[in-house]
């Protein structure tokens, strides 16, 4: 029954070795109505938190309509993505690999300044964050990696060649600066590490040498960083500077109770309490709109997410497929974890977009991008054994 | 080769497993703290997100008015403006600059302008700082506001100065308005006071405060982050404050004023008072003292040096001379004398002493009169201001063995009466006592027995005694009005800012003066004759005023003063009352003391006390030139 006639299928491709075609059938239903929700809970949440900037500019549904733009631009991404084999991306990884560390240049290069950071490149009047993208195209280097060293995994080298991998990457982000994504692209190693079958002393033997050096890492951070930190851990040491935002996030966190002030009623975010209300702090607008009931239907949705995702790893066809689906699960939950962390003071301050609720284009697309992969490989899995 | 082995292996299943619960931790790790931030602290954080948003400033009223008894203005409020730098809309490069520009615009330090900044920075970036320290002129605010480019981070508000018209003439009765100090500040902000409010500091803007301050309004605003005002939520207008109206005549004011000052200008005394005020009732229709100040210097805000000018005139400036300082009485003191010896019948009218020489000698000290009178009756005696006269009534003399002297006890009983030795309670602050003195105190005070030389001194108002012109005017006038001791004051009428008169503490006496009417009508004949027969001679008189001369030996009699004014000795009373029919009447509508300070000898026939010609011409010109 389950014998396959191999032989037949060998040379199909030269893609890969087990080609299986693609099935829209195989389309993971539940993934894709989630990201459907998450696309349209980020819209309202753009029309609330933007909603005192339109009257300013007298452009009502300015915000709305270019997030939907984007939207629609990310589920085209998304259809096309998906139609591919993401095999493609396998056999182009080390391509994939230089695109990376170039956009990362080019950020470093021609970025815009913004917020003292140069995190995003301006081109056609449209501003890009060619990190959002680098991280996808990392999940796909590093999940074809791994997956082609599947059998000497256990071998310190394999690790330490991925981190070489990894390194130049960080570094270029970390240089925008942009602590945050760069610490993303070391969560989506150790992820796609964990789920490649790493073995668990070398993993945790990585985090003891960083938790070793700290003192470097401290002395390396810039001036603003420390001050996050410490303002993280005490925010009301510098209440009207660095521990600003964690309070006024905090404020804006708890004041939206059980549920909420409604859409729009928020005070915190339109008279500019809260910084960046709608992108790195949304989370803590949503929380003052919404309330509670707003936060747990968001990461009820999350939650329905990502483990759709992992079976959509968890069922793959092949190990690249796995990782891939491993590596953005990863992704998703550290944002998430991050970015809500960060709102209600669990987490330091660092400028990580929350999946689908911050405003931005390169955000969204960059992560239907990656459901995209997601789905072409929920497409081409195994047929179900019988 | 990879067929080999089983086709799932690379799935590791408990990984998975262990990934799952990872995110299962991390969310109930979020949700947990939502729930602990949301649910259990809501209403907290609602809170602080309300205290973030609204914001209740308070609305300053404008400080009430002050008019003479006409309605005639005579302090208000024009408009000025306050400086102030908001940090956060300053750009640091141009900071030195600005600081250095602004500095000399408002005449300030640029060092003190930047540390204000810098210290508003760390407190609150985006809370404008104030920079002036006293309110701008027009000409400055627009400068400013018109060449905003130079003033990176600068707001100009409106806001009022205090304006005195007169300052000079009325500052002893005015006084002046000031910035709170924290002390105050600690005790009055429950009343509403704030940080950068004005509080009355002397004269009636310190007395009656109470009234001038006008009720803070309040505005609720919304703000945003940068403090920036979105929309006003809610108002309570300031209520502004109450007009005050004084007893004040605005005209006698300017009269006598400009008899006084001529006098300085013609250096024929360097320092001046001049009181008058209504018998009946206790009225203050005048009150001058020279040297004053102009007390916009203060409403401005006064500069260093002006002050230090102000406080190294030896004269006093500040000092409001009608009742914050005490100076011998000299001969108007008689007036308590012979009141003394009438009352307690020790002399009458009719009692008489022939002055036959021009001085006599107990245990060895030599007392004088001015020329050797002859026989004096009371009237005459009092006319003539007899030094010899009254010491005979005080204490007895050889011209005149069968008087008693009725002692010293006995005038300080009487003086009292008359109100001296204690402060008379007017309405403006820091009021001498001045000294009533008699035996007991002196041996309290001095530790020395009370000598018959201490009488004889006292019978003529030298020695101990020491009074303010407003207690001397007090007690001439209880004289004038049949007995009455009105406690003087300036307060005559308190309008709200609708118009309707406030309440305010009625005028009072003091005490009925316990001395019969036939007493007080002879004192009253007798300084009318002071004018008619005695050396308080004025030609072409249109009055029948009455009244008293003094003079007072005070020190140096030559040389001059660290300013370089003549040093002449002497101080001038005269005290003056304007009965209405004739001088035996009670019924005088006006009574006035001119005190000049460091004036010429008037103690011969020849020698004038300039007092007495400024009198006549006030009085005249008051009651009966054209108004």
């Amino acid at each position: 029954m389950s014998v396959r006639p191999m032989e037949l299928a060998r040379p199909a491709t030269p893609l890969h070795d087990r080609p299986v075609p693609r099935r829209w059938t195989e389309i993971d239903p539940i993934l894709l109505i989630i990201t459907l929700l998450l696309i349209a809970y980020g819209l309202v949440m753009t029309y609330s938190t933007t909603a005192e900037t339109r009257t300013f500019t007298g452009d009502p549904m300015q915000f709305v309509i270019r997030g939907a733009i984007w939207a629609a631009v990310g589920l085209a991404v998304m259809t096309a993505v998906a139609m591919f084999d993401y095999a493609w991306l396998g056999t182009f990884a080390p391509v994939l690999y230089l695109v990376t560390l170039g956009l990362l240049a080019i950020v470093l290069q021609l970025g815009t300044a913004s917020l003292g950071a140069q995190r995003s490149v301006n081109i056609a009047g449209l501003t890009f964050q060619f990190s959002e993208v680098a991280k996808i195209l990392m999940i796909v280097v590093l999940a074809k990696y791994f997956a082609d060293r599947r059998a000497r995994i256990g071998s310190p080298l394999v690790m330490l060649f991925g981190l070489a991998l990894l390194a130049p990457a960080v570094f270029l982000v970390y240089r925008q600066p942009d602590l945050g994504t760069s610490l993303v692209f070391i969560a989506i190693f150790f992820g796609i590490a964990f789920l490649a079958g790493a073995r668990m002393w070398q993993l945790v033997g990585l985090v003891a040498i960083a938790a070793a050096s700290f003192p470097v890492i401290w002395a390396l951070l810039k001036d603003y960083q420390r001050a996050r930190l410490s303002a993280f851990l005490d925010p009301y040491s510098d209440p009207q500077g660095a521990g600003w935002n964690i309070i006024q996030s905090l404020i804006a966190v708890g004041s939206g109770g059980a549920t909420g002030k409604g859409l729009t009623a928020g005070t915190q975010s339109p008279l500019g309490y809260l910084p960046i209300a709608e992108s790195d702090f949304v989370f803590a607008g949503l929380a003052e709109d919404l309330g509670f009931a707003g936060a747990i239907i968001l990461f009820a949705l999350y939650i329905v997410l990502l483990f759709a995702a992992l079976r959509v790893a968890f069922r793959a066809r092949d190990p690249f497929g796995m990782l891939i689906g491993g590596g953005i699960a990863t992704m998703l939950v550290f944002q998430i974890l991050v970015n809500v962390g960060m709102a209600i003071s669990l987490m330091p301050v660092t400028g990580i977009p929350l999946p689908f609720i911050s405003h931005g284009g390169s955000s969204l697309v960059s992560i239907c991008f990656a459901l995209g992969v997601l789905q072409s490989v929920s497409m081409r899995r195994e047929p179900e054994g019988p | 080769m990879v067929r080999r082995e089983e086709p799932r292996a690379f799935v590791h299943p408990r990984r998975f497993i262990a990934f799952g619960v990872v995110i299962a931790v991390v969310f109930s790790a979020l949700t947990a703290r939502l729930y602990d931030l949301e649910i259990v602290r809501g209403d907290y954080y609602h809170d602080l997100s309300e205290q973030n948003r609204i914001l209740r400033l308070p609305v300053a009223a404008e400080r009430g008015g002050i008019t003479d008894r006409r309605g005639y203005v005579l302090a208000r409020n024009v408009p000025g403006f306050a400086v102030s730098v908001i940090p956060v809309d300053l750009p640091r490069p141009r900071e030195t600059e600005l600081f250095q520009r602004l500095g000399a615009v408002l005449g300030l330090p640029s060092d003190a302008v930047g540390d204000a900044v810098r210290t508003q920075r760390q407190r609150n970036p985006y809370e404008p700082v104030r920079i002036s320290k006293t309110p701008v002129p027009r000409e400055i605010a627009f400068a400013i506001t018109e060449r905003a480019e130079l003033f990176p981070g600068v707001r100009v508000d409106p806001e009022s100065i205090r304006l005195y018209v007169n300052g000079t003439l009325y500052s002893p009765v005015i006084g002046y308005t000031g910035p709170i100090t924290e002390d105050e500040l600690g005790k009055l902000r429950d009343q509403g006071y704030l940080g950068d409010d004005d509080i009355g500091r002397t004269g009636i803007e310190s007395i009656y405060e109470r009234y001038l301050r006008g009720t803070y309004g309040w505005r609720e605003i919304e703000r945003d982050a940068a403090q920036r005002e979105i929309k006003t939520l809610a108002l309570r207008q300031p209520v502004v404050g109450n007009t005050i109206v004084l007893t004040i005549d605005d005209r006698l004011q300017k009269l006598i004023d400009a008899e006084l000052r001529k006098g300085v200008e013609e250096d024929r005394f360097t320092q001046a008072v001049g009181i008058a005020m209504n018998p009946q009732n206790g009225e203050i229709l005048a009150m001058v003292s020279i040297p004053g100040y102009d007390n916009n210097m203060f409403a401005r805000g006064i500069t260093t040096s002006e002050l230090a000018a102000l406080n190294a005139d030896d004269r006093h400036p500040l000092v409001n001379k009608a009742v914050g300082d005490q100076y011998p009485a000299g001969s108007t003191f008689k007036m308590v004398t012979g009141l003394s010896a009438l009352s307690e019948g020790t002399a009458t009218r009719s009692t008489t002493v022939n002055v036959s020489a021009m001085s006599f000698s107990v245990s060895g000290t030599t007392f004088y009169d001015w020329r050797a009178h002859g026989t004096l009756d009371f009237v005459t005696g009092f006319a003539h201001s007899s030094d010899i006269y009254f010491y005979t009534l005080a204490a007895g003399t050889p011209f005149a063995p069968n008087v008693r002297g009725v002692g010293p006890d006995a005038i300080a009983k009487y003086g009292k009466m008359l109100g001296f030795g204690s402060p008379t309670g007017i309405d403006l602050p820091n009021e001498a006592s001045g000294i009533m003195p008699d035996p007991e105190w002196k041996l309290a005070t001095q530790d020395e027995p009370w000598t018959i030389g201490n009488t004889y001194q006292e019978a003529i108002g030298q020695g101990f005694v020491a009074v303010t012109p407003l207690q001397l005017l007090n007690a001439y006038a209880s004289v004038a009005n049949g007995g009455t001791l009105w406690q003087p004051h300036l307060l005559k009428q308190v309008t709200s800012p609708t118009g309707t008169a406030i309440p305010i503490p009625q005028a009072k006496p003091i005490r009925k003066l316990d001395m019969t009417q036939e007493n007080l009508r002879l004192l009253r004949e007798s300084a009318r004759r002071v004018v008619t027969i005695g050396h308080a001679y004025m030609p072409n008189a249109r009055l029948p005023i009455a009244g008293k001369t003094g003079t007072a030996e005070f020190g140096a009699s030559s040389g001059r003063d660290s300013a370089g004014r003549n040093k002449l000795g002497f101080h001038n009373w005269f005290i003056s009352f304007v009965p209405q029919a004739d001088n035996s009447d009670p019924t005088a509508q006006i009574a006035m003391v001119l005190f000049t300070y460091d004036s010429s000898k008037s103690l011969c026939d020849n020698c004038f006390n300039p007092a007495v010609s400024m009198s006549q011409r006030i009085l005249e010109t008051y009651l009966l030139d054209t108004k």
